[in-house]
């Protein structure tokens, strides 16, 4: 076993016994810091894999939260019937947006992605086709029911989204050793080398929008069951750049880094909200003084010259 | 047809300030490389610090010829001075790093300074006082044109002339471009490239204060998150006009100030950012590298 794995099942068994050391406000922590780490790690995809300056990861975790709260108090379906839409409506959507500028260079890329995030916000505030709630959102989200059987205690919740942060580890394990995570570790490294070996950077670009923009549907499912509300201002371009954030203060491309990233920009907030007003502040000179002392991010992936997926017989 | 022409004036101003705004991106960008997401809340900062220089100079509310430009070239120079500095302890440190190192870094400059404004001035309105021009009003036919409106063209005509002469016919422009070009070979000519960032951060931010202060006084209501969403449409301008290239970033900042106005007009101002960035997305289907933007072939 090594320091890796170690490391990891120590992380899940400390996250799984949690709940039985907290009270109601750090379990709710917990699932904020849960939910938010898979959306991390769905931007860490798209962002530190593939290398696709994405800034509007926001728009997605909130396609799947209001895909949820739009399909249950509209139309009346159960929550957990609305897992399936909320996962697929937000890939079709990054399909549709990002097939027309997935060429686009750095910074251009960057610049259109904030803009799919206003177009989104102003979509829900301008409540389009009269079913967003406008500027105050959605209320009254009924919680996940289990034959009949109300889920309705928070250590639920808890747990519904550790095991969303559990398949979604697996997915970014699988990810490393399979074709597609090699394919995006080379056009990390050099895309026009990646591209005259014949890999095809527009679809693994896409194939990443649409699995990072499916995990954070997923994890926006959750966290509109976990307030049972939902408004726009939760989805808007601060949020992305949050999530961008993360996985670069953390470390792009490196779990634990992601990890650390999530639990810097959302755990320790909460912890100081005595300085409410000066957060901001604090929090803008961190990320300054993060990127100077560390510009690879606190705990970066070690790339050796050859990464350990790719020797052969080693895992 | 008067509306439309109305329009056309309201949007040529409105454009004539995101071209000010986006010449500061797209010099900055022009030599390093890099999107400085602070330059929109030096614009806030700036209308912020104008009114108070204003009120703290001129406390008879007096309006003269003398006091205006007293406020401009005060603001200007201490936007400037937050310009360099922002430069020096933010962006310096990162120059060889990667890439998106230098933009969380220039992300949380602008949180910084953001909240700065927010707890020096508090997180409500301000209000600018009205009579720092005249409220005279022209018109030409069917067409209003406020003093403040006039004032705006023409400065900021004047303002990017100059801009223009300085960059292709002296010395320092020369020096500029050529580190813009390529800074080591600049470096290895002789050029001190410290100096020339230097340099481009004070014209950048100058001309970013120019532009917050001319928000104030024609939109009159500052708070202390709108730097934001000018720096937002400001670089977009400059892409649209392509990036890096000054006579795009006047250009980038003329066509998406009338495209807003018309959008805002006849369609709705709700919608005036979806439709932004849709021409945004347009033209970079068709340009992508900006309207203006020359075609580099990458090197490998």
């Amino acid at each position: 076993m090594n320091k890796t794995s170690m490391i990891s099942l120590g992380f899940l068994v400390v996250m799984g016994v949690f709940p039985f050391f907290a009270d109601s406000a750090w379990l709710a922590v917990g699932i904020t810091f849960l939910v938010f780490s898979v959306v991390a790690f769905s931007q860490d995809i798209i962002l530190g894999r593939a290398g696709a300056f994405h800034m509007g990861h926001a728009a997605f975790f909130g396609l799947g939260a209001y895909t949820t709260a739009i399909l249950n108090t509209q139309y009346g379906w159960p929550i957990l019937a609305t897992w399936a839409p909320a996962v697929i409506i937000p890939v079709a959507v990054a399909l549709i947006t990002t097939a027309p500028i997935i060429h686009l260079r750095g910074d251009y890329l960057l610049v259109t992605t904030i803009g799919i995030n206003i177009i989104f916000l102003q979509v829900l505030e301008n409540n389009l086709f009269g079913i967003t709630g406008g500027p105050n959102g959605i209320f009254g989200i009924d919680v996940v029911t289990v034959f009949g059987f109300e889920l309705f205690d928070q250590i639920y919740m808890y747990y519904m989204a550790f095991i969303l942060l559990g398949i979604t580890l697996f997915i970014m394990r699988t990810l490393d050793g399979s074709k597609f995570g090699r394919a995006m570790f080379y056009i990390n490294k050099d895309d026009v080398a990646a591209q005259s070996m014949g890999i095809d950077i527009r679809y693994y670009k896409l194939y990443a929008f649409a699995i990072g923009a499916g995990l954070a549907g997923a994890a926006g499912s959750m966290f509109v069951v976990q307030y049972s509300a939902v408004s726009p201002e939760a989805f808007d371009v601060m949020q992305s750049i949050m999530f961008f954030t993360i996985v670069l203060v953390g470390g792009s491309a490196s779990l634990p880094g992601v990890l650390l990233g999530t639990f810097v920009m959302f755990v320790l907030p909460e912890i100081f909200r005595e300085f409410e007003t000066a957060r901001y502040l604090v929090f803008g000179l961190a990320m300054i003084l993060t990127m100077i002392l560390r510009p690879r991010g606190i705990w970066p992936v070690k790339f050796g010259n050859i990464p350990a997926f790719l020797k052969k017989g080693k895992k | 047809m008067d509306i439309f022409l109305q329009q056309i004036v309201n949007g040529l101003t409105i454009g004539s300030l995101y071209a000010l705004v986006a010449l500061g991106y797209t010099m900055v960008y022009g030599v390093m490389k890099l999107i400085n997401f602070a330059h929109g809340d030096l614009v806030a900062l700036s209308a912020f610090a104008g009114l108070t220089i204003y009120t703290s100079i001129f406390a008879d509310g007096g309006t003269s010829i003398v006091a205006v430009i007293t406020v401009f070239m005060f603001t200007a120079a201490v936007i400037a001075v937050v310009g360099v500095l922002l430069e020096r302890l933010a962006y310096r440190p990162l120059r060889t790093a990667p890439r998106l190192s230098a933009v969380v870094s220039a992300l949380g400059a602008g949180l910084v300074i953001q909240n700065a404004i927010m707890l020096i001035w508090g997180p409500n309105m301000k209000i600018f006082p009205s009579h720092l021009f005249p409220s005279d009003i022209y018109h030409f036919g069917g067409i209003v044109i406020t003093f403040t409106q006039l004032m705006i063209l023409i400065f900021s005509s004047v303002l990017m002339i100059a801009l223009y002469l300085f960059i292709n016919k002296t010395k320092m422009g020369t020096a500029i471009r050529a580190v813009a070009i390529d800074q080591d070979a600049a470096k290895l000519m002789g050029i001190n490239v410290n100096k020339i960032i230097m340099i481009i951060f004070i014209i950048g931010s100058g001309l970013g204060a120019v532009a917050g202060l001319f928000i104030g006084i024609y939109y009159r209501g500052i708070t202390f998150d709108m730097g934001w969403m000018y720096g937002l449409n400001a670089f977009v301008a400059a892409i649209i006009g392509g990036i890096g290239n000054i006579p795009g970033a006047m250009f980038g900042g003329l066509i998406l100030g009338l495209f807003n106005a018309l959008i805002s007009g006849y369609i709705s101002s709700a919608w005036a950012e979806t439709f932004t960035f849709m021409l945004l997305i347009v033209v970079l289907i068709f340009r992508p590298t900006g309207i203006l933007g020359e075609k580099v072939a990458e090197k490998v």
